[in-house]
């Protein structure tokens, strides 16, 4: 569905992408791990075409998205749930989603409503908060509104930037039960995730990026196979 | 007492041309965090078109407002393309100082086809003040007051109620997860600069239609007027913006009247630096943990 191949992207001198490679597979929910600094929001920011790579192409069902703005990207059907979330603090719940809409509601305004209430019937709690403002959310009620805002771009492929960060042993579990049902539901899933316990009961497919480049790509079972990824990222090794 | 409250309707009109000012330059610093010291100057241009056709050829009432107002949004428009739009984010001093280049051409250019000190400018209205009361109002004065509501009510709707609205205030909050929705900061920018230097045009209009005069120096007027009001609300509020501005008029009434002219703008610069001292965020203002974080969420 979507082809990373030969990524580079720098912040000036600094090389933050050096040639990544991956394939994110359609229909399944794709995890890249890595630790910090590896580049891992970089690649993000790259794909939702924020950042300009210095080589490399992205295509996307066979379209190329590098050169494209990001507007363009998330109509052709990626959108992204950032790191920290970044709700529209001032602005109500109701509000942040119509945002999120924002390139659809030229056409119509109706069908942003309608998707507003889907919204709302996955996530009674942000019903319940529709119109406070969204800066006085919970972390974990935010990082529900910012999934939600994402959804109503009407993504095919859905990237997700840390959803776990800061929040609370179980808030995370229930951003994941909602990962896994968006995948079930048909929406192709590209996580970005810290906590590689959570990551390995639902992905499917697993990427290790490391110093700006994949070191490691496989499936769970290889993942835990793999001595060296075992201890770095589970923090077990066999004897245990 | 009556003087007093007299003092305060006469401030609470001359506060609402301040406010106008304040909204303009808010909705600048609000959606670019930057500051745009030639708001004054690129609308007294706008008075100045407005004033050659009045001069000239003797046009109406109407056709300077409009003229005025197309003048400030093709300066306005100058000045974003120039000191905005090409000096890249993140260089938030450079926009600033190329502003006040800017400042300095267009009052060079106003001076050159301009050399007196003061011009004419179509009056607002001959009518006579009437008394309300113990009171007097001045037609002028309360027209002012009444064409800035309107303006107010307007750019409400405009924010609150339609796409492009969402836009400004999406990209103001956070211009990162703005670029995530699909929205094109650039365009957004640029159209809001338009429209906050509109609105300047609809203020010098009536500012110096209440005057029935226009000088050169009317942007440096203007910058600080606007500048002085819009800190005192909080920069980058809108209803900050408002209330500075009707604050700063009541309290430049009160001295004028009580103190004497020269204590005018002295009582406004002291209002300013008791609110830096005091209250640096203004009255509405964000505090300085959110203004940081919002800092730090830009690329």
């Amino acid at each position: 569905m979507l082809e990373v191949k030969d990524i580079a992207t720098a912040y000036g001198k600094i090389e933050a992408l050096r040639g990544v490679d991956l394939r994110v597979n359609d229909g399944k929910i794709n995890c890249l791990l890595g630790p910090n600094g590896a580049g891992k929001t970089t690649l993000m920011m790259t794909i939702a075409g924020i950042l300009k790579p210095r080589r490399g192409s992205i295509l996307f069902q066979g379209r190329e998205l590098v050169g494209l703005p990001p507007g363009e990207i998330v109509g052709v059907g990626i959108a992204l749930v950032p790191e920290n979330r970044l709700v529209f603090p001032q602005m109500s719940v109701r509000e942040n989603l119509v945002a999120g809409a924002f390139l659809r509601l030229a056409k119509s305004r109706a069908d942003v409503e309608r998707d507003i209430g889907r919204m709302f019937a996955r996530f009674p709690r942000l019903e319940e908060r529709a119109e406070q403002l969204a800066g006085t959310l919970s972390g974990g009620e935010q990082q529900m509104l910012s999934v939600a805002r994402a959804l109503m771009a009407q993504p095919r492929l859905l990237l997700m930037d840390e959803p776990s960060l800061g929040l609370a042993p179980m808030i995370v579990e229930e951003i994941f039960e909602i990962v896994a049902e968006l995948h079930r539901e048909g929406t192709t899933i590209f996580l970005v995730e810290q906590n590689a316990h959570m990551a390995l009961k639902i992905s499917h497919q697993f990427y290790l990026l490391d110093q700006g480049r994949v070191t490691f790509s496989g499936t769970p079972g290889q993942l835990a196979e793999d001595e060296v990824i075992r201890r770095a990222y589970l923090g077990t090794s066999q004897t245990d | 007492m009556v003087d007093f409250i007299q003092n305060c309707l006469d401030g609470v009109m001359l506060g609402s041309s301040y406010a106008l000012l304040a909204i303009g330059f808010t909705l600048i610093f609000g959606i670019m965090r930057r500051l745009n010291l030639s708001y004054g100057p690129s609308i007294m241009l706008g008075a100045f078109v407005g004033t050659l056709l009045y001069l000239e050829f003797q046009a109406d009432a109407v056709v300077v407002a409009a003229a005025t107002v197309a003048g400030a949004v093709l300066a306005g428009m100058y000045v974003e393309r120039l000191c905005f739009w090409a000096i890249r984010q993140g260089a938030a001093a450079a926009s600033m100082v190329s502003s006040f280049a800017i400042w300095m051409q267009l009052e060079e250019l106003v001076t050159v086809f301009f050399p007196e000190r003061t011009y004419p400018f179509p009056p607002l209205t001959e009518a006579e003040p009437f008394s309300f009361g113990p009171f007097f109002i001045k037609v002028e004065n309360l027209a002012m007051f009444l064409c800035a509501l309107v303006l107010m009510a307007l750019l409400h709707v405009v924010l609150y109620r339609t796409r492009f609205g969402l836009a400004v205030r999406a990209v103001s909050e956070n211009p990162l997860a703005a670029r995530f929705m699909g929205i094109n900061i650039g365009a957004v920018m640029f159209w809001a600069f338009a429209a906050a230097s509109a609105l300047g045009g609809v203020a010098a209009f009536l500012i110096a239609g209440a005057d029935a005069q226009i000088t050169p120096l009317f942007g440096l007027w203007a910058t600080f007027k606007g500048m002085i009001a819009m800190m005192l609300g909080g920069m980058g509020s809108i209803p900050g913006a408002i209330l500075g501005g009707l604050l700063l008029g009541v309290v430049e009434a009160q001295s004028l009247w009580y103190l004497g002219t020269e204590y005018r703008d002295l009582s406004a610069y002291f209002l300013l630096f008791l609110f830096l001292v005091l209250r640096p965020g203004g009255l509405l203002g964000h505090g300085r943990a959110t203004r940081e974080r919002a800092a730090t969420h830009r690329v």
